[in-house]
């Protein structure tokens, strides 16, 4: 049962979504989410190669890379897969691994085998963002200096990097001697060091990165630093937001589709606990922000997707800043909401609530919080 | 349109198989029924067009505010719908046997783009429940006879309807209203109350829900009448609202006489007249909706402009306020782009996700007054009566003042956010109703029992 991202898929948007959600159910399901919670490990190499067959990687990359779109609009797909995901808390890079795809796609050939391992599964990525007093999207944590022969030496230590400790490839955004620069490193580069944090959200495996005088070449360098590397960093952190917003409302979609089936068979007072307004009232009210969630998403994919970087994106860009501030918020309301129909039951660890409960708190500040998001929108704003 | 507008009842309602709200005229063929041919398109178009050049007023650009109900204005509306429909562009998809021309809607489609920038009638909130709600409610349920003496006239501007509908103890519970009609000789007699009918003090006619019989449950009892709003026994008064304005009014029924012509549908299958009459507001409703969704550039710019009037723009809190209230409006306007895709690909869902769109305002209509009144602070509380040029004024403080006193419009105008919540949590989300009250039983009985529910 696809999540309905969408208001109306086309149909190859909904084979793409029926076979990413067989699959999801087929392989990774509930249960087994929360067995790889309790283990040591991340997801496995058949995972992510058959996620990779299903085109989940290459969403934000050319056909001449092994990549595609079913619609058009590679966001829009992307946002589609990733609520499907979100709706069974699928773990591995998926946010950040479309991030580092789409923009080692812009370097054409250069990195064509690294983008096309990655395409289909058999690498992992995730994106350094240097965080500013929290989740905040910027540049601030890593320094890059010359090497005095042509390369560069990356200091800094980064925090709450999604999927840290199970990636191969890092892209690292620093501050260089020409303005913001982003590198491509591997993970077993000399001097970088990861190490795995704790997080509430226990689907997921973040972690810390600590770049120790990493020497790289010059040719691990994406794009032209400066002003066009920021341009495209802006553009990254909207694709980010985008894709972590989507998997939010598919986190929310399957909450409160599990708080409707409750309230529907739950009996008290001689009653389906459903039946009472208090109870069904508010389960419209969540009902109500769920499907603003899901239009707002679309909505913003849609936009940012279609715009080529540059020209357009501005529409783009503030719709999913709208799209983040308002899922952020929303969904952990939503949780509430659901936790409280939920009743005691919620409070089990063998209830599944907890793990959307926490998937939704940690998604809320993930690439940027609802008021870093606001803020960004605030700048818009005249002061005269 | 009647503003405090019921909603489907919860209980007995018989479901409906669900198409939205019925485009005017969708249904017409495309043969007229006469030997009459029907006129190509383009040829239509070009000639609508010469028609409207010698005939109709260019509105300047911007166009002005509408011209308001005052008795010389709603005279001149009535004089320009005669003249339209005396041209033949009254009733384009109306039935021609009732005064209409009996083409579809792409021609009507078509005299409407011709036409913009032009003056068209304005006849107030109650032409727009004459030609939208009433009417078409008419046509689908009254008899040969009523609609060959109504609807021409309506056509020509010369009989106003507004809805006879809520009264003062029925509102969201619509199949309870207490206004009876009881069999006197050939005809009938009316008493009761009817409220929140807009525009009545200039209309002609009202169409009114009426009790015909107590002794059956709720839904079957109820009959429509039209009631000619200077008919001996009936007092229209004028209701002030909570902003000061008068459009609404309430209705008395002292021994009103009225006859079996004056029926619309069955006797005693009121409900099912009510059903599509609902049908036809709440497609009102959700364009009602969609009005109140902005333009798509800018940050909240009301806002901004108010924050800037009170010299308070530069206040990182106030900013926030204002993004906030931009958040939520582009979440609002995306929703109702979300419902529209949704209803044209569920059909059968239609009636009940514009539930979503009408408790989308409900619910966020009062939280962006608020903040208005935030922002705005102590210039949304007080302002100056004339501005410096000794004109009355026009503050942007006085305008969100307005805006917090209407907020709550479309929390309970044409069913309350309750009666939303209700809708979507029963039929799109299929959680259980709750158990009725009354639905089983004679009205005469549920008065009664609900009297004593205390005392129980």
């Amino acid at each position: 049962m696809s999540v309905g991202l969408l208001a109306s898929a086309t149909p190859e948007q909904e084979l793409l979504l029926d076979s990413s959600a067989r699959f999801i159910e087929r392989t990774m399901p509930l249960p087994s989410v929360r067995e790889l919670a309790a283990g040591s490990g991340g997801v496995d190499a058949r995972y992510l190669e058959a996620a990779g067959s299903l085109g989940w990687f290459g969403m934000l990359v050319g056909e001449e890379h092994g990549g595609g779109t079913v619609s058009g609009n590679g966001l829009l797909d992307a946002a589609a897969v990733a609520a499907e995901r979100g709706a069974v808390l699928q773990p591995g890079s998926f946010v950040a691994a479309n991030v580092v795809a789409h923009l080692l796609a812009a370097e054409g050939p250069r990195h064509g085998g690294t983008l096309a391992r990655l395409v289909a599964g058999r690498a992992r990525a995730t994106w350094v963002v240097g965080d500013v007093a929290g989740l905040t999207p910027g540049a601030g944590a890593i320094v890059a200096g010359e090497d005095g022969a042509g390369g560069f030496r990356l200091a800094g230590d980064v925090r709450h990097v999604p999927d840290a400790a199970d990636c191969d490839l890092l892209v690292v955004a620093a501050r260089g001697p020409r303005g913001l620069t982003q590198f491509l490193v591997t993970a077993d580069t000399p001097g970088v060091q990861v190490r795995r944090m704790t997080s509430l959200d226990i689907t997921r495996r973040p972690g810390a990165v600590r770049f120790h005088d990493v020497r790289v070449g010059a040719d691990a360098v994406l794009g032209a630093p400066g002003d066009a590397t920021a341009a495209r960093f802006e553009h990254q952190v909207g694709t980010a937001a985008v894709l972590t917003a989507a998997e939010s409302v598919g986190a929310m979609h399957r909450d409160l589709g599990a708080a409707v089936e409750y309230a529907r068979t739950r009996i008290a007072f001689g009653r389906p606990i459903g039946s009472f307004q208090a109870v069904k009232h508010l389960l419209a009210d969540l009902s109500l922000s769920l499907e603003m969630a899901k239009a707002v998403v679309a909505a913003a994919a849609e936009s940012l997707g279609s715009g080529a970087l540059g020209s357009g994106a501005r529409d783009g860009m503030d719709l999913a800043h709208a799209a983040k501030a308002f899922v952020a918020e929303q969904g952990v309301e939503l949780a509430h909401g659901c936790f409280q129909v939920f009743g005691g039951v919620g409070y089990t660890w063998e209830h599944d609530h907890h793990l959307f409960m926490r998937r939704l708190a940690a998604d809320a500040v993930a690439f940027g919080s609802a008021q870093w998001h606001r803020g960004r929108l605030g700048e818009r704003i005249g002061v005269g | 349109m009647r503003d405090i507008a019921p909603e489907r009842d919860g209980n007995a309602a018989p479901e409906r198989d669900g198409n939205a709200a019925p485009e005017r005229g969708d249904n017409v063929p495309a043969e007229r029924g006469d030997d009459t041919a029907v006129p190509a398109l383009d040829e239509y178009r070009a000639r609508a067009r010469s028609w409207i050049e010698a005939n109709l007023e260019r509105l300047p650009a911007p166009a002005p505010r509408r011209g308001g109900t005052g008795p010389a204005a709603i005279a001149a509306g009535r004089a320009l719908q005669r003249r339209l429909h005396e041209a033949g562009y009254a009733g384009i998809t109306w039935p021609r046997e009732y005064g209409g021309q009996g083409l579809g809607p792409q021609y009507e489609r078509a005299f409407q783009q011709e036409a913009r920038g032009y003056r068209l009638p304005e006849l107030g909130i109650a032409g727009g429940t004459t030609f939208g709600v009433c009417a078409m409610t008419m046509l689908a349920h009254a008899s040969a006879d009523f609609l060959r003496r109504h609807i021409p006239r309506i056509l020509s501007g010369e009989e106003l309807f507004v809805q006879f509908f809520s009264e003062p103890e029925a509102g969201s519970d619509l199949a309870g209203v207490r206004t009876r009609a009881v069999r006197a000789g050939e005809g009938w007699v009316l008493n009761g109350s009817k409220i929140w009918s807009s525009g009545a003090y200039y209309a002609d006619w009202g169409m009114c829900l009426a009790r015909t019989d107590w002794d059956v449950p709720k839904h079957r009892g109820l009959t429509w009448f039209a009631v000619p709003v200077t008919a001996p026994g009936v007092t229209v008064e004028r209701i002030r609202q909570i902003t000061g304005d008068a459009e609404f009014c309430q209705e008395f029924f002292d021994d009103v006489v009225l006859g079996d012509g004056d029926v619309i549908g069955q006797v005693n299958d009121g409900w099912t007249v009510a059903q599509t009459m609902l049908m036809f507001e709440r497609g009102g409703g959700l364009s009602h909706g969609t009005r109140t969704t902005r333009a798509s550039t800018g940050v909240a710019p009301d806002l901004v402009e108010l924050a800037r009037a009170a010299g308070r723009l530069a206040d990182p809190l106030t900013r926030d306020l204002i993004v906030r209230a931009h958040v939520d409006d582009v979440a609002r306007r995306a929703l109702l782009a979300r419902l529209g895709a949704r209803m044209r690909t569920d059909p059968a869902q239609a009636l009940h996700l514009a539930s979503y769109a009408k408790l989308v305002s409900g619910v966020y209509d009062p939280v962006r007054a608020d903040t208005a009144m935030r922002v705005g602070g102590a210039d949304a509380v007080n302002w100056d009566a004339v501005n410096g040029d000794g004109e009355p004024g026009e503050s942007l403080g006085r305008k969100a003042a307005v805006g917090f006193l209407n907020s709550r419009f479309m929390s309970i105008a044409g069913g309350t956010n309750e009666m939303q919540r209700n809708s979507i949590g029963e039929r799109v989300l299929g959680l259980p109703r709750e158990p009725s009250f009354d639905s089983g039983k004679p009205f005469r009985e549920v008065l009664r029992d609900a009297r004593g529910w205390s005392s129980d």
